[in-house]
């Protein structure tokens, strides 16, 4: 997948910035992080007759300004939003398994916005086997019109030139952890 | 990660001698949930038997350990409407708003579906002149199997080497699993910071020799703390030598570390109030529920230590409970914390 270059300047922190209006997003096919992957027997025990990673398909860009790596993910939700879990998206990088989000050998990283509470910066080393990093260098901004999620999340431009994935959880449906929803294949950032 | 631990901390609660006046529960949030997001927080709740107690309804929302496979239970994962409470109030308006007479105290929050922790504090149960309840204070129960500890993704959970099973709040990412998994439903959400919370055993103090807030802090001294693995203690005493502290729902299968000394009630009156001494007013079935087939052996086993007594015999068991002095409550935590230098 192409990063387009962006003058500085522009706001692609912001997903509904006109700076976006230029980059080509790709349609990227998601699907369930394997229950057999889920790291707590609690977890395959209470999931296994429950369906998650329902999301589908995720449009996603990404941009830089040459000082950070803007990735913007756009999905349809339009469930009503669960008082108790949010919704999330996370940009995956780095060079371990995409569909069980890492593990404990290969960890990938992920940066993690999530509705009402901002961007994390987290290793990920399996589904949600997660530690949470300095999130200072990560951000993140997004919002829900009309049925759908726009997310740009962003980090350092070194990973301009790695593996893009991401990674979506419904909060409606009390996703979070290693219930979400990832990307099939791994798109190769140039 | 360690889920098994050398010692194990345990507490005893007397519920013949709680009087359910919330000084435990008060000590703990002035010491522990005073902070952001920690309002509706009651890591030591005291709630009125039978009742729905806090969560509203916790022991129907399942979890802990499945007896037939062994395999943890899915559980439901308890609302912030559930646990309630964390009001505000209309203090200024009822203080200083000039309307002396007309405006009460009242939580600022919808008369529809209010709840807290022992909202349903008078009710119990029965009929009138036969209507019972007591007083039931819960907190972690430290368990032997922590389901907590083992449905957590992100390791946050750890059962220390003296049994406490305490979190770490930084690697826990709110994701709430254990949350689903405690059968006893004593974990909190801190919905400003993200995080699960629950009762840490006072292990600062424990660390000092300090009893705990809530066993140090009750005036009924109903109480006791210490290691279950110490023969002779009074905690060992009351649940393995003489049986009469028995565990909370142990069905479900996680092995607590409080225990409870059953509630004796009055004997049950007769429509022409004569009265039935074959029928306590608490009925057997009931308390079977909560604490199993042996809160039978404990009751008739506390009862004829009574009458041991009032025969003009003397009774170790009795006099362990009566605790004269009230140290003996503490185990091995005898420390006054005034006694305690701060080295912060
Ligand atoms: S402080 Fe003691 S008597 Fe009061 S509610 Fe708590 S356990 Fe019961
Ligand atoms: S009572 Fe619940 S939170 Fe406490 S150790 Fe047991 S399972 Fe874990």
């Amino acid at each position: 997948m192409k990063v387009a270059t962006v003058n500085a300047g522009a706001d692609l922190a912001d997903p509904a910035s006109q700076a976006w209006s230029g980059v080509t997003a790709e349609a990227v096919a998601l699907a369930p992080v394997p229950l057999a992957a889920q790291p707590t027997e609690y977890i395959r025990e209470a999931w296994a007759n429950r369906a998650y990673g329902k999301t589908a398909e995720a449009r996603v860009a990404a941009a830089t300004d040459g000082k950070k790596l803007y990735v913007r993910v756009e999905w349809a939700d339009d469930a009503a939003p669960n008082a108790e879990f949010q919704d999330a998206v996370g940009a995956v990088l780095g060079d371990g398994p995409l569909d069980t989000l890492g593990s404990a050998a290969s960890p990938v990283t992920l940066w993690y916005w999530e509705n009402g509470r901002g961007a994390l910066n987290l290793v990920s080393k399996g589904p949600g086997v997660v530690t949470k990093g300095d999130a200072s260098a990560v951000g993140g901004t997004g919002a829900n019109s009309g049925g759908k999620w726009a997310v740009v999340v962003s980090g350092p431009a070194s990973a301009s030139k790695g593996k893009l994935g991401v990674a979506v959880w419904n909060g409606s449906n009390e996703e979070r952890a290693g219930l979400a929803a990832v990307s099939r294949n791994w798109l190769s950032l140039e | 990660m360690t889920a098994s631990a050398t010692r194990q901390i345990a507490w005893v609660y007397d519920l013949n001698k709680c009087i359910g006046c919330q000084t435990c529960s008060v000590a703990c949030k002035v010491l522990w949930t005073r902070e952001e997001g920690e309002k509706h927080e009651w890591w030591c709740s005291v709630n009125t038997m039978p009742g729905l107690g806090t969560p509203k309804g916790w022991e129907e929302m399942g979890g802990g350990i499945d007896p037939k496979t062994g395999k943890p239970r899915a559980g439901h994962q308890p609302t912030r409407g559930e646990f309630g409470g964390g009001f505000d109030y209309n203090y200024y308006e009822v203080f200083y708003g000039g309307t002396a007479g007309k405006a009460h105290l009242e939580p600022q929050a919808p008369r529809e579906g209010r709840w807290a922790m022992n909202w349903d504090e008078d009710q119990g149960a029965g009929e009138w002149p036969n209507s019972y309840f007591f007083y039931m204070p819960r907190i972690c129960n430290h368990c032997t199997n922590p389901v907590c500890l083992e449905a957590c993704p992100t390791g946050a959970l750890a059962k220390r080497d003296d049994g406490l099973v305490l979190r770490d709040e930084d690697v826990c990412m709110g994701d709430r699993f254990c949350m689903e998994a405690c059968p006893y439903k004593k974990i909190y959400f801190n919905y400003e910071r993200r995080v699960a919370q629950h009762c840490i055993g006072c292990f600062p103090r424990i660390e000092a020799g300090v009893a705990p807030a809530c066993v140090r802090q009750c005036p009924g001294r109903a109480v006791f703390i210490g290691y279950i693995d110490e023969e002779g203690s009074a905690v060992n005493n009351l649940v393995k030598k003489w049986k009469i502290a028995l565990p909370l729902h142990a069905e479900a299968g996680t092995g607590p570390n409080v225990f409870y000394v059953p509630p004796l009630s009055p004997h049950r009156l007769n429509d022409d109030f004569s009265i039935d001494y074959k029928t306590p007013r608490i009925p057997p079935e009931y308390l079977e529920s909560l604490f199993g087939p042996e809160v039978h052996t404990a009751l008739a086993t506390l009862s004829s230590e009574m009458e041991k007594v009032r025969g003009g015999g003397t009774s170790e068991m009795l006099k362990t409970l009566i605790a004269y002095k009230w140290q003996e409550l503490l185990g091995p935590f005898t420390v006054d914390p005034a006694d305690i230098v701060p080295t912060v």
